[in-house]
C-alpha cells in the first residue's frame, strides 16, 4: 500500500515537473524575443542620434580644402555602425555586470583600434584656425581666390568670454532669486498666492518670440539695448518662473520640523535658512544651475535681436556668421566651430548629470 | 531650570480655536507629562513654550517673566521633535554641535560639551556618522544630546517614544527617567500613551479639545479622575463603565441592581478591570471570552449590565468559556460619576449586590 501510495505521488511529481519544464521554456522564448525586439529598436533608434555628432566632429577634423572628405566619412561610419550595433548586443548578451562592462571595454577599444587605423592619418587641426587666427574669413576666402567682402569677425575668445559671461551672470541671478521667491511660496501664506503660482506656469508657457517687439522697445528706452546687461535681464526673467516653479517643489519636500529645530538650536531665521534649509534643496539648485546655464550658452534669439555690435557677439552670434560667411567656402571651418560652441556644454551635462536625474517637479498645492 | 506658568493662555489658527484657555503651572525641576488624545492641542501647547508658536492671547511666564513675544532663540528651550528633526546633511557631531554654533562657545569648550552629551546618551562611537545611517532609538538619542547640549532651562519632548519599537521604548523610558534624575531640567513630556507618562512624569496634564481635564500625580488619575474622559482614558485594559439610574439606595444598571451611597439620579458606575475578581460573590455572568495577556488573564463575562472586562492575576486560566460565574469587588475601588456632567461624585461607591 504504501509503497504504490509513494510512487503515485512520484508520478504526480513529475508530470508536474514536465509541465513546469515546458512553462520554463515558453517563457524564456518570450523574453529572448522582447529582448531581441527591445535592441533592434534601440539601435535603430540611437543610430540616427549618433551620427549627425560623429559626423560633425569626424568633419571639423577631417575636411580638407573646405570640403568634407567623402572617403573619410564612409570609412569613419564603417567604424561607428558596428561598434553600436557591437555595443547593444554586448549588453543584450551580457550575463553579468562584470561581462557587460569586460563587452563593452573590449568593443570600445576594438572601435578606437579600428578609428585610428582607418581615420586616424586623415585627421588634422587645419579647421581650428579660428583659434589663433582672428581673421581666418580672409585667409579661408583667400584659398579659393576669393578676398573681398569677408565678414569681421572679433576674437573667438571674446566671443566666448561673452558668452560664459551672460550663461553666468544669469545663472548666479536665477539661482538666488529662485531660491528665496521659491522659499517664500513654499512657507509662507499670504494673500494672492495660490494665483501666483499659477500664473508661475502660464508665464513660462508663453512663446518668446511673441514677446520679441516689446522687449526690443523697452531695451531701447531704458537704454540696455545692445548691452550684455539688458540680454542678461531679459533671459532672467524668461527662466525665473520655471526655476521658482522647480525649486518650490524642492523646498515643499523639507520637513518644517528640522527648520523648527534650528530655531530652538538658537538659530535665526536666516541662519535657519542657510544652514538647514538650503543644504537639503542642494540638488535642486545644481538642476537649475546647469538649466540655466546651458539655456544661456545656447540663447541665440534674445542675443541676435538685442546685440548688434560685433565686440557684443556671443558663440551662438559668432557661429551664426561663420556659417553665413564661410559656409559653401569651408564646410570644415563651420563645423570646427560648431564642435568648439558644442564641448562646454557637454562637459557640463556630464558632469552634474547625476543631479539632473535627481530632478522631480513638486505639485502645485494651494 | 525655570518655572512655567501659562495665565488664561489662547491659540487660535486663523478662526479656530484650537486652545481656547489654558491654566498650568509648571515648578522649577519638574517632570510633567502632557496626555491626551490625537489633536487635542498638545503640540501646539509645546510649541507655544518653545517660542514657535506665538500664543493669540493670554500671558505666557518663565521665571516669573512674560515670554510672549520672546524669539525661540533667546529662550534657551531644547526640543526633542516627534521625528527628531535631525540635520541630514550634518554628522552626528554636527548635529549635536550645532546649538553651541550660536552660542559662540570656544571650539575646544563645544567639543567637550558635545563628547559628553554624547557619553550621557551612550551615541559616543557613532559621532561621525550621518543620521541616515543610525536606528531609530540611535537617532532618538541624538536628538536627546542635541537638546541637552547647551544645557537648556527647559526641555521639551514631543511623543519621543512613538518611533521607537516596544523593548526599545521601554529601556528609553527609563533612560529619559534617569536623565532627569540626574540633571533636574524642567521637562515637559507630550504623550498620547498613558502608560509613557504614568511611569515617566511626577504629574499629569490630562488635556482634551484644548482644555485640561485634569492635573494630579498618576495615581491621582488612576485612583480618583476627576471625569469619565480621565477615568476612560487611564488604565489598561480600560475601566468598565456603565450608566444607570439610581433611587432610594439602589442603582439600575440594564438588569443588574447594585446597593449605592451618596449619589442619586443619572449615574455611571466606573468598575476597573483589575479591580474585580470571579468567586463566589457578586453580579452572576457567563464567561464569553478568555484573552490570556502574560501574567494576567483578561476575560470577557456577559453580565445583565452587558459585557465586563475582569483582569485577573496568573498565567493560565482558571475558568472556560461559558462557565456561569459571580463577579465581586470591594466597594471603596468603585467609582460613580454623574451622568450628565460626566464628573465623579467624591465619596460616592457602589457596593456588590447580595
Ligand atoms: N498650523 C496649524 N493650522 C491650523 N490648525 C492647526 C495647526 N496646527 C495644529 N492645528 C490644529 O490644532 C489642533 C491641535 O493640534 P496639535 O498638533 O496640537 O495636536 P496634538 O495634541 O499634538 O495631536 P497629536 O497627538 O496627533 O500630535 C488640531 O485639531 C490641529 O488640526
Ligand atoms: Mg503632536
Amino acid at each position: 500500500m504504501a509503497a504504490q501510495a509513494i510512487n503515485t505521488a512520484s508520478t504526480a511529481a513529475f508530470d508536474r515537473a514536465a509541465d513546469w519544464d515546458a512553462l520554463a521554456v515558453r517563457a524564456r522564448a518570450v523574453r529572448r524575443t522582447k529582448a531581441v525586439v527591445l535592441y533592434a529598436f534601440l539601435i535603430a533608434v540611437s543610430l540616427p542620434i549618433i551620427l549627425p555628432y560623429f559626423w560633425l566632429v569626424t568633419i571639423a577634423f577631417s575636411a580638407r580644402a573646405g570640403v568634407a572628405e567623402t572617403a573619410v566619412l564612409w570609412r569613419s561610419m564603417a567604424v561607428i555602425m558596428p561598434v553600436v550595433v557591437a555595443f547593444w548586443l554586448t549588453v543584450a548578451l551580457a550575463q553579468s555586470r562584470r561581462q557587460s562592462w569586460i563587452g563593452i571595454a573590449a568593443v570600445a577599444a576594438i572601435g578606437v583600434f579600428a578609428f585610428a587605423l582607418l581615420v586616424g592619418p586623415d585627421l588634422h587641426l587645419g579647421n581650428f584656425i579660428f583659434l589663433w587666427e582672428p581673421d581666418f574669413a580672409s585667409v579661408v576666402r583667400s584659398r579659393i581666390g576669393e578676398v573681398k567682402g569677408a565678414v569681421q569677425f572679433p576674437n573667438v575668445w571674446h566671443a566666448f568670454a561673452n558668452s560664459i559671461l551672460i550663461a553666468g551672470a544669469q545663472t548666479a541671478i536665477v539661482v538666488t532669486v529662485a531660491s528665496l521667491a521659491a522659499y517664500y511660496l513654499s512657507r509662507f501664506q499670504f494673500p494672492g498666492r495660490s494665483s501666483m503660482l499659477r500664473s508661475l506656469l502660464v508665464l513660462h508657457a508663453f512663446p518668446v518670440l511673441t514677446l520679441i517687439v516689446p522687449m526690443f522697445l523697452m531695451l531701447y528706452w531704458i537704454g540696455l539695448l545692445d548691452t550684455l546687461f539688458g540680454v542678461i535681464l531679459v533671459l532672467v526673467a524668461f527662466e525665473l518662473p520655471f526655476a521658482i516653479f522647480i525649486m518650490k517643489g524642492f523646498f515643499d519636500a523639507v520637513p518644517w520640523d528640522i527648520e523648527m529645530s534650528a530655531l530652538t538650536d538658537g538659530a535665526s531665521r536666516r541662519q535657519a535658512f542657510v544652514s538647514v534649509v538650503l543644504p537639503q534643496v542642494r540638488n535642486g539648485i545644481l538642476a537649475i544651475a546647469v538649466f540655466t546655464f546651458i539655456r544661456g550658452w545656447e540663447e541665440y534669439i534674445f542675443v541676435f535681436t538685442f546685440l548688434i555690435r560685433n565686440s557684443n557677439w556671443t558663440m551662438s552670434l559668432y557661429m551664426y556668421w561663420v556659417r553665413d560667411d564661410v559656409m559653401g567656402v569651408d564646410y570644415g571651418v563651420v563645423s570646427a566651430v560648431g564642435v568648439f560652441y558644442l564641448v562646454p556644454s557637454l562637459i557640463l551635462y556630464m558632469a552634474a548629470q547625476r543631479y539632473l536625474m535627481q530632478m522631480s517637479i513638486g505639485g502645485v498645492k494651494g | 531650570m525655570a518655572k512655567i506658568e501659562f495665565r488664561n493662555v489662547v491659540k487660535r489658527f486663523g478662526a479656530v480655536e484650537v486652545i481656547p484657555d489654558l491654566n498650568l503651572v509648571i515648578e522649577d525641576g519638574e517632570f510633567v507629562a502632557l496626555l491626551g488624545p490625537s489633536g487635542c492641542g498638545k503640540s501646539t501647547s509645546l510649541f507655544m513654550l518653545a517660542g514657535i508658536y506665538v500664543p493669540s492671547g493670554g500671558e505666557l511666564l518663565f521665571d516669573g517673566h512674560v515670554v510672549n513675544e520672546v524669539e525661540t532663540r533667546d529662550r534657551n528651550v531644547g526640543v526633542v521633535f516627534q521625528s527628531y528633526a535631525l540635520y541630514p546633511h550634518m554628522s552626528v557631531r554636527d548635529n549635536i554641535l550645532f546649538p553651541l554654533r550660536f552660542k559662540k562657545t570656544p571650539r575646544d569648550e563645544a567639543l567637550a560639551r558635545v563628547t559628553a552629551a554624547a557619553d550621557l546618551v551612550r551615541v559616543a562611537e557613532l559621532l561621525d556618522r550621518r543620521p541616515s545611517e543610525l536606528s531609530g532609538g540611535q537617532q532618538q538619542r541624538v536628538a536627546l544630546a542635541r537638546a541637552l547640549v547647551k544645557e537648556p532651562q527647559l526641555l521639551l519632548l514631543d511623543e519621543p517614544l512613538s518611533n521607537l519599537d516596544a523593548s526599545l521604548r521601554l529601556s528609553m523610558r527609563t533612560e529619559i527617567k534617569s536623565l532627569h534624575a540626574q540633571l533636574g531640567v524642567t521637562t515637559v513630556l507630550v504623550t498620547h500613551d498613558q502608560i509613557e507618562a504614568t511611569t515617566m512624569a511626577d504629574r499629569i496634564i490630562c488635556m482634551r479639545a484644548g482644555r485640561i481635564e485634569q492635573v494630579g500625580t498618576p495615581d491621582d488619575l488612576y485612583l480618583r479622575p476627576s471625569s469619565l474622559f480621565v477615568a476612560g482614558f487611564i488604565g489598561s485594559p480600560p475601566i468598565n463603565l456603565v450608566a444607570g439610574e439610581a433611587e432610594d439606595g439602589m442603582v439600575t444598571v440594564n438588569g443588574a441592581r447594585f446597593p449605592v451611597e451618596g449619589a442619586s439620579g443619572s449615574l455611571t458606575v466606573g468598575l476597573r478591570p483589575e479591580h474585580l475578581r470571579i468567586g463566589d460573590t457578586g453580579f452572576a455572568g457567563r464567561i464569553a471570552q478568555i484573552e490570556p495577556m502574560g501574567r494576567e488573564i483578561l476575560y470577557v463575562v456577559e453580565t445583565g449590565m452587558g459585557a465586563v472586562r475582569v483582569l485577573e492575576q496568573g498565567s493560565s486560566a482558571g475558568h472556560s468559556t461559558g462557565e456561569q460565574v459571580k463577579i465581586g469587588f470591594l466597594s471603596e475601588n468603585s467609582l460613580v460619576f454623574e451622568t450628565e456632567r460626566q464628573k465623579l461624585i467624591a465619596g460616592a461607591h457602589v457596593r456588590e449586590p447580595v
